[in-house]
């Protein structure tokens, strides 16, 4: 009998040693953070607009097949026309066919509701109402439930591509008896802060806000291609492929209203070396934004070589250090731009990314020659210089080698430089950015406590103003120029991390998304760059190179420099030959 | 007892003893050597660079450019300040916890202004009032067992100590001391070397204690002690200059023993990223750089060869005491 068992537990060994694997469903995705929240207005980062464009569909998306927008929920993209020197009216016609999980169709009234709950006091939508501030009015078309003109303050090139680039929303699932259509958009935009909502108001916010609390926003009805299965917080989300998605009625859709995979994870791995074992082992198929030199090291092993794919592009992912400007000592713009010439750009782009980045004196990818300002000079690594900004600024150093710096303030108090630099953990270069700062601000005598902190908890700390300085990669585009998510003063608390934002600054930055030419817009961008080197609430370090590395299997990435970097939707798995003995 | 001296030492606990003074020294002199490039300050030209004598990184760099010499040495330094004190405080309230309770057993009565400061320091620790109310009310809770000093000591109600410290040991032993630290860890955030220090000394002190408790029961039995006080001694100085000094001596056996612990302990913190701040350079840490380049040798061996040649030798001096007892 032993012997038996012994011989059937062998063979059971045998058999599963010789049998080919069966490759996992799902598309396994490597995620460095949990998106933290689902809800479609609040999209505080990369992954949370990622499960968006997943879960929902914008009038227009980006195509990464032409690498531009292309209507998905739209018909074509928008018919512009300008009224006078200060108006646009952009006019959208919905896909007939675009329809929610229950069937009903996507109208004009979706699309109403949703930019009114952009606008909406008590949700969420700090960071969407700073994006979208220029569209002004929805205007329906009374023959037509499928048309609508849009009405935007200003006359920028930008706004056929930037008006239609948000997930819509539906209005029976949050709104069924219409409350909010008995107020304008307009309305809503001049709302005081100070004034209450009625209880039907208040009832709707309440419905939202409940429906969109922790993981019940996956489930919501939409009418993108995938629902929401399984979201294990800071582990994975996991989503399937609708059955009877709409997009899958039209003859021939186009690239944004395809969805190849059936199953799609994103398993969250904080640590990049953690990451990298786990793509080695097969336990995720695609690792984006790889650190540089990991990537290379991978990319020259003959074990790796062998099972994964690499890849390369261009990127507008921005190395950058911010300061807290509400920090009395951070407060004016000498000390900052002292503290600038402390960051050595040059050495950090060689050592954590091989020199595969470009510097920047600004956030606009030196590859924009019209946009770029080329006239102004790179922020060099100067501690002299550093030590002589602080002078000006009214700081002098103490006695002795320790001595610090002190100032008097405006109010009579002594002011103190010391400073508290957060970085999110996992990534050698957040802190060799740290180690080298920290360097050389000792030289000049300013103490630097590090706070290495959790992906999990670090963009709340980065909200609640918990730091004086901080670095992070900021994720770009190379269509849209809006700053007023991340620098206007509307988004102090939300986005806006470093606290900035003056009178003078914010109408750049509003004249800059609302540019009538791209002649003009490059004249605004290039005195926007100029303040924002002269201000220094942040410090451009250097942009990132897009580097992805995937298992061999996997196809259909269509590598770009656009966020997230890959199309998500047209990955595919594509069985690789056993290789016989 | 047989007094250890360098002449009773065998060859490799020579050795030891020679790494081991060697440590210390490099700890305490680690700040004034003439290294060319301080500890974790990044050199960014010279990322990940093998030993060489090519740019001064003469045992090479990590994977963040800090020089790995300048990191073992002051690693050296933050094992040394780390886990002697934390081995020696450790000790020391091990050797009062345990050495009370196998002293007075369960049956000790203290006077009543031992009561007072024990009900004051034991509701002060658990309420965790404001510091200001706590410094006041511990102020005052002394000034009255001051007071009460002056007259004639009256024994108050039985106490049980030994249960108390015994029910305390045992439930700090039930969790894994790994696990304990890093919660305790977790939860203060951050903590400075002087943290880690406390937080060390809290977590090792039962297996000290267990050992003296277990020795004071011997040692209260003997003659010496009835003797003492036979002549009139109060028990408290009976049990301070009389029965600990006896208690205490297993201590100098598990003393090496314990920093080892401490310092493997630390090592692996700091290999996980927690505790110390990221500047303060630790082996553990400079093991753990090694996950970012693999192949890099030099970023394992030398702190993993340092870290085991210590901790052979605080074992071997251990055994050389335990025989020489």
């Amino acid at each position: 009998m032993r012997i038996l068992k012994f011989v059937a537990a062998a063979g059971f060994f045998l058999l599963g040693n010789c049998s080919p694997r069966v490759p996992p469903t799902a598309i396994r995705i490597r995620w460095a953070h949990d998106p933290g929240t689902l809800d479609p207005l609040a999209l505080p980062n990369q992954q949370a607009v990622d499960v968006a464009n997943l879960l929902h569909c914008g009038l227009l998306q980006i195509d990464y097949d032409r690498q531009f927008y292309a209507p998905s929920l739209a018909e074509s993209l928008p018919t512009v026309q300008l009224i006078g020197d200060s108006l646009t009216r952009l006019s959208y016609r919905l896909r007939a066919a675009a329809a929610w999980d229950d069937g009903h169709p996507v109208l004009a009234h979706d699309v109403a509701f949703t930019l009114k709950l952009m606008y909406f006091p008590g949700l969420p939508n700090e960071g969407t109402r700073a994006q979208y501030s220029f569209i002004r009015a929805l205007r329906y078309d009374t023959n037509d439930a499928r048309s609508f003109t849009l009405e935007c303050r200003g006359q920028s090139p930008g706004f056929a591509l930037s008006s239609g680039d948000f997930p819509i929303l539906s209005e029976a699932a949050f709104d069924p008896q219409h409350q909010l259509r008995r107020i304008s958009l307009a309305q809503l935009q001049d709302w005081p802060t100070t004034a209450p909502l009625d209880s039907s108001l208040a009832t709707l916010a309440k419905r939202y806000l409940a429906l969109t609390a922790g993981s019940r926003a996956g489930y919501l009805a939409s009418c993108g291609p995938y629902q929401l299965t399984a979201w294990k917080k800071d582990r994975y989300l996991s989503f399937r492929r609708k059955a009877h998605w709409w997009a899958d009625r039209l003859p021939n859709p186009p690239f944004v209203l395809r969805a190849q995979p059936r199953q799609l994870q994103f398993v969250i791995i904080p640590d990049a070396v953690t990451a990298s074992l786990a793509l080695q082992r097969g336990e995720v198929d695609l690792y984006p934004q790889m650190p540089a030199p990991e990537f290379d090291r991978l990319r020259h092993s003959s074990t790796t070589r062998a099972a994964l794919n690499f890849y390369q592009a261009t990127s507008y992912d921005i190395m950058y250090a911010g300061f807290n400007m509400r920090r009395p000592a951070l407060a004016d713009a000498l000390t900052r731009q002292a503290l600038s010439h402390l960051f050595d750009a040059a050495g950090l782009l060689r050592a954590t990314q091989l020199g595969q980045g470009q510097r920047t004196v600004g956030l606009i990818h030196p590859s924009n020659r019209a946009d770029y300002n080329d006239s102004l000079a790179l922020v060099p690594y100067a501690p002299a210089k550093a030590a002589a900004l602080l002078r000006q600024a009214g700081w002098q150093r103490g006695a002795g080698t320790d001595g610090g710096w002190q100032r008097r303030g405006s109010n009579g108090t002594t002011q103190f430089l010391h400073l508290q630099l957060r970085y999110r953990t996992g990534e050698s270069a957040f802190e060799v950015i740290a180690f080298q700062f920290r360097a050389a601000a000792a030289q000049l005598g300013i103490p630097v406590v590090l706070q290495p902190t959790e992906a999990a908890v670090y963009t709340s700390s980065l909200q609640a103003g918990d730091f004086d300085v901080y670095v992070r990669v900021l994720k770009g585009n190379p269509f849209v120029f809006n700053f007023a998510p991340i620098l206007h003063s509307r988004a102090i608390g939300a986005g806006n991390f470093p606290g900035f934002g003056t009178l003078a600054s914010d109408r750049l930055i509003e004249a800059v998304a609302a540019a009538d030419s791209p002649a003009h817009r490059a004249r605004l961008l290039r005195r926007f760059q100029a303040m924002m080197q002269a201000e220094a609430p942040l410090v451009p370090l250097f942009f990132l190179a897009n580097c992805i590395a995937a298992r061999r299997e996997l196809t259909g990435l269509h590598v770009t420099g656009i966020k997230p970097g890959y199309a998500i939707s047209a990955l595919e798995r594509v069985e690789q030959p056993v290789p016989t003995p | 007892m047989a007094n250890v001296t360098i002449s009773s030492l065998s060859g490799p606990q020579k050795l030891a003893l020679g790494w081991l003074s060697a440590l210390v020294v490099a700890a305490i002199v680690a700040p004034y050597l003439p290294l060319p490039y301080p500890p974790a300050v990044p050199d960014l030209t010279q990322i990940t660079q093998p030993p060489s004598g090519a740019a001064k990184h003469w045992l090479g760099t990590d994977p963040q450019g800090r020089d790995v010499l300048s990191n073992l040495l002051f690693g050296a330094r933050t094992a040394v300040l780390l886990t002697l004190p934390a081995a020696v405080l450790a000790a020391g309230l091990g050797a009062l916890a345990g050495g009370a309770a196998g002293f007075w057993g369960n049956s000790g009565r203290p006077a009543l202004r031992y009561w007072l400061l024990g009900l004051t320091a034991g509701g002060w620790l658990l309420a965790g009032p404001p510091p200001t109310a706590g410094w006041v009310a511990a102020l005052a809770t002394l000034g009255g067992a001051l007071v009460l000093a002056t007259r004639r000591a009256r024994p108050g109600w039985p106490f049980p100590l030994d249960s108390l410290v015994q029910g305390t040991a045992t439930a700090l032993d039930t969790v894994p001391r790994l696990v304990l630290v890093v919660a305790l860890a977790a939860v203060a955030g951050e903590v400075s070397l002087l943290g880690l220090v406390t937080l060390f000394t809290l977590t090792s002190w039962p297996h000290p204690a267990r050992l003296v408790q277990a020795q004071m029961l011997r040692v209260r039995a003997l003659p010496f002690v009835e003797a003492a006080r036979a002549a009139g001694m109060t028990e408290g100085r009976v049990w301070l200059y009389h029965a600990l000094p006896h208690a205490v001596q297993p201590l100098r056996t598990v003393l090496p023993l314990s920093m080892a612990g401490l310092l493997s302990l630390e090592s692996t913190l700091s290999f996980l990223g927690i505790g110390l701040p990221p500047d303060v350079a630790s082996w553990g840490r400079s093991l753990a750089a090694v996950r970012y380049a693999p192949a890099a040798w030099w970023v394992f061996v030398f702190p993993a060869a340092c870290l085991a040649i210590t901790l052979m030798s605080l074992s071997s001096l251990t055994k050389q005491q335990a025989n020489s007892r």
